[in-house]
């Protein structure tokens, strides 16, 4: 390999046939005269501009687009030299960091030489060892192309933000399960928003047997095993539902106040007597109105119930958790899309009320497709306000432009899967995190179950790497017609 | 981008006639070829693209020349016939502190049941000397065509003639070959059929054309350029009302010796629209012979801009391309293990971007 071009943090090295370089590999253009180096990320591999290449090809095409047949006497055997030349790549490259006394830094400000520089490819453990990506706490991801294990240390994922993105069936569901059940394994508390009841035989493995973590998952059904009395329920939790998911207006939401309030008084807050209540409440008819169907709404949601031995304590789950981890999957799976949002707020305002309280210290909280339940004014408080009380979220998504473009941009992690579509590599490339070159032109490129992790958990390394199978039992997979039939 | 490379041209100097030619594979080639580079091991190698000096210095008395203004047309005959076609090419791939670093390749191609069928030779790479120069010229010469050339004639031909006189001999030997070994077909050559030149002498292209003609072949000499002007007017650049293809022929042409022209001199539009050629046919072939292979040659091959595919796909086919250089450069770096020098460009070193470089000088 050689030197060509540096431009900005970009390097052209020209590589030839017999060097085998591809899209994600590593290499250390070493200047061992200036005792530096620079570590640069194969981002795109092209043809080298080799002059008199088109005459080359066209010569061999003039038969009205047939080959010429014919027979090459080439004693001195040219021909491979020929080939040789004609197939040199030029490997467009990224600069990552600079080595420095085997110290890394980001600076990409220094040009090595074009004749004296040496430029190996840099075995990914010896780079992982450089950029120390290995913590205490390792979590292996899967393996990398020149088979090393790619470990993450859990404690980069641990007050960040994080996403996980790519096409249907590449395996981002697959990754997140990894996540979850290593950080349970560290004993951190994790909830899940389970939209297609995916996460449920989380502690299952694949033949059906209990697995290692079968006791620390807690799957929560809404209607099902995961009611609330409202008893149990402080009031602003129960107008973040009736606000957010029930759209009441404010008027009507003050009304509220005002029964709710009374009821506690008495202590009479049940379904029955909140519905006596608003029926004989001397209000406005329409607010009267109002109450009276998101009443109905959260009656028919079937997670309210008045009787508390019925009731399950989403604190209890937490606390369980909170000695020996422990995920929490909240499945809405068979909930409707209002029902959804009931719920999902009712966790969201108990989290909070737990971790302001300090009842519970931190939790990793996993949103698939959360586009379909998250009102649009907590995206924002994901990123700010919810994390200082120590929710630290993981969005996992095949719509990346569902995800607000914010979210990217504070990203700490990306997991990026295969993406195809150009419109979606575009908003993933708005991530703080990385350069939208790498996005662009190494996820297109990924086999499934590949992923090309981006941000803190890999020091801003990008690495491709091949998820790890899990021995869990799979929930997510497609309901198919022609099943019985193959 | 090609690199700047020329085709061979004749020159004015004598043979006598050698009278057999072998048709084997050309052996001797890769013998000198390998003789020449072994000599160069670990030397230094100056890449240079600089192309060679065409010398075209054919004398002719041009105050009778004539160009009979009644046109001959011409009808495509349709019966199935085997047009063949030659051409080599020539290119400097560097040079060295004693000579030059040079590749040949020849190619043939024919044209039969519709379908074009190629065999290349080559290429074949040579490190030229003032030293080996006759050396090389000569064992290849005496190897194809048993040479009776006067000794001492090769040491006129500088250093920069050789490699074209080393591809005119394979071109000549192609020729050859095609001639002997087509029958009853049309062989195409590139360039004239004017012999007595340094590298073409009469007796080595008469036999050529006379095995052409013991195997009811008729050899076309297609020129691409052309001197010769009537009325200060090149040939080619007469045009009649006469619809196309027709010939032009031409009378009173009277080269000064050692120069003989062994074809009558014609000028050929064969498509509408199209180029006029200098079109050579053997002077022993009847008219009707050779009205019938120009008919053959239209009936059977593709004649875009006038010009015969066959012959066009020999000279696209031999023509060596810039990656091939590169890739010729990398191999003697490697084979020979050259070291490869930057030869500072005095152009550029002496009047800065007015210089426009050595290779354009």
């Amino acid at each position: 390999m050689k030197l060509y071009k540096k431009e900005g943090n970009i390097l052209q090295i020209l590589s030839f046939p017999n060097e085998t370089v591809e899209k994600g590999d590593y290499l250390l253009v070493e200047d061992l005269e200036a005792r530096r180096a620079l570590i640069a990320q194969v981002i795109d591999v092209q043809f080298a501009s080799v002059p008199g290449v088109l005459e080359e090809l066209l010569r061999s095409l003039p038969d009205g687009g047939e080959l010429v047949q014919g027979e090459d006497f080439d004693p001195l055997e040219i021909a491979p030299h020929i080939a040789y030349i004609q197939d040199a790549s030029l490997l467009v490259c990224k600069i990552r960091a600079t080595v420095e006394n085997e110290n890394l830094s980001p600076s990409s400000s220094w040009l090595p030489s074009r004749s004296q520089s040496t430029i190996k490819k840099l075995p990914l453990p010896t780079l992982l060892k450089l950029a120390k990506i290995e913590g205490k706490l390792p979590i292996i991801i899967g393996g990398t192309k020149d088979s090393s294990l790619l470990t993450i240390d859990a404690s980069h994922l641990d007050g960040k933000l994080n996403i996980i993105t790519g096409k249907k069936e590449t395996g981002k569901s697959h990754l997140s399960k990894l996540l979850m059940t290593s950080l349970v394994g560290y004993k951190a508390t994790v909830v899940v928003f389970d939209l297609n009841g995916e996460y449920i035989s989380l502690g299952m493995t694949s033949d059906g047997k209990r697995n290692a973590h079968h006791d620390k998952i807690h799957v929560l059904t809404p209607g099902q095993n995961f009611k609330t009395a409202l008893k149990q329920v402080n009031l602003h939790v129960m107008l973040g539902i009736l606000i957010h998911a029930l759209h009441l207006p404010g008027t009507s939401a003050r009304e509220f106040r005002r029964i709710w309030q009374s009821l506690k008084e008495r202590n009479m807050l049940t379904l029955h007597e909140m519905g006596e209540t608003i029926r004989t409440w001397n209000c406005n008819q329409h607010v009267r109105d109002a109450l009276s169907s998101r009443y109905h709404a959260l009656i028919n949601s079937g997670f309210f119930t008045d009787n508390v031995c019925e009731a399950t304590l989403l604190e209890d789950s937490l606390f369980r958790a909170k000695e020996q981890g422990g995920a929490i999957v909240i499945n809405l799976r068979n909930t409707s899309a209002i029902d959804r949002q009931v719920v999902v707020e009712y966790v969201l305002g108990r989290l909070v009320e737990q971790l302001t309280s300090w009842n519970l210290k931190a939790t990793f909280l996993f949103a698939e497709e959360a586009h379909l339940y998250l009102r649009e004014t907590y995206w924002d408080d994901i990123v700010t306000r919810m994390r200082h009380f120590g929710i630290f979220t993981t969005f996992i998504t095949n719509q990346p432009d569902t995800v607000k473009e914010n979210i990217y941009r504070q990203a700490d992690n990306i997991f990026l899967f295969n993406f195809t579509n150009e419109h979606d590599l575009d908003v993933v490339s708005r991530a703080a995190r990385v350069d939208a070159e790498t996005v662009r032109s190494i996820a297109r490129d990924l086999p499934p179950h590949h992923c090309l992790t981006l941000g803190k958990v890999v020091k801003d390394f990008p690495i491709v790497v091949k998820v790890k199978a899990i021995d869990v039992k799979t929930m997510g997979e497609t309901r198919l017609f022609f099943n019985d039939m193959n | 981008m090609v690199i700047e490379q020329y085709t061979i041209t004749t020159t004015p100097k004598y043979n006598f006639p050698q009278p057999t030619i072998d048709t084997t594979l050309p052996q001797r080639l890769i013998e000198q070829s390998i003789s020449s580079l072994r000599h160069q091991q670990n030397h230094a190698f100056q890449l240079n693209q600089q192309g060679f000096q065409q010398t075209a210095n054919m004398d002719l008395h041009e105050d009778t020349f004539q160009l009979r203004m009644q046109p001959i047309p011409l009808k495509p005959i349709h019966e199935e016939t085997t047009i063949g076609a030659c051409d080599t090419s020539t290119i400097k791939i560097g040079e060295t502190c004693t000579g030059m670093l040079v590749a040949v390749r020849g190619a043939s191609v024919l044209k039969k049941h519709k379908s074009y069928r190629y065999s290349r030779l080559g290429p074949f790479i040579f490190h030229i000397t003032e030293e080996n120069k006759k050396e090389v010229y000569d064992a290849l010469e005496r190897a194809y065509f048993v040479s009776a050339r006067k000794q001492g004639h090769l040491g006129l031909a500088n250093l920069l003639q050789n490699p074209t006189r080393i591809a005119s001999l394979l071109e000549r030997w192609l020729q050859a070959t095609l001639s002997r070994t087509m029958n009853g077909g049309v062989v195409l050559f590139d360039g004239s059929l004017t012999a007595g030149t340094g590298d073409t002498p009469v007796e080595r292209l008469k036999g050529i054309l006379l095995n052409a003609r013991e195997c009811k072949n008729v050899v076309l000499a297609f020129s691409k350029i052309t001197n010769l002007r009537i009325n200060g007017h090149l040939i080619t650049d007469v045009t009649l009302q006469q619809k196309t293809p027709y010939l032009l022929e031409t009378t009173g042409l009277r080269p000064r010796p050692p120069i003989v022209l062994l074809g009558d001199i014609y000028v050929a539009r064969l498509s509408h629209g199209s180029f006029a050629f200098r079109l050579d046919i053997d002077k022993e072939n009847t008219y009707e012979r050779r009205i019938e292979a120009l008919g053959k040659l239209m009936g059977n091959d593709v004649l875009s801009q006038g010009y015969p595919e066959t012959l066009r796909l020999a000279h696209i086919l031999c023509t060596f391309t810039a990656n091939e250089v590169i890739a010729m450069q990398h191999f003697v770096v490697r084979r020979c293990r050259l070291n490869i020098i930057n030869r500072p460009d005095m152009h550029r070193l002496l009047f800065g971007p007015y210089g426009r470089g050595e290779s354009y000088s």
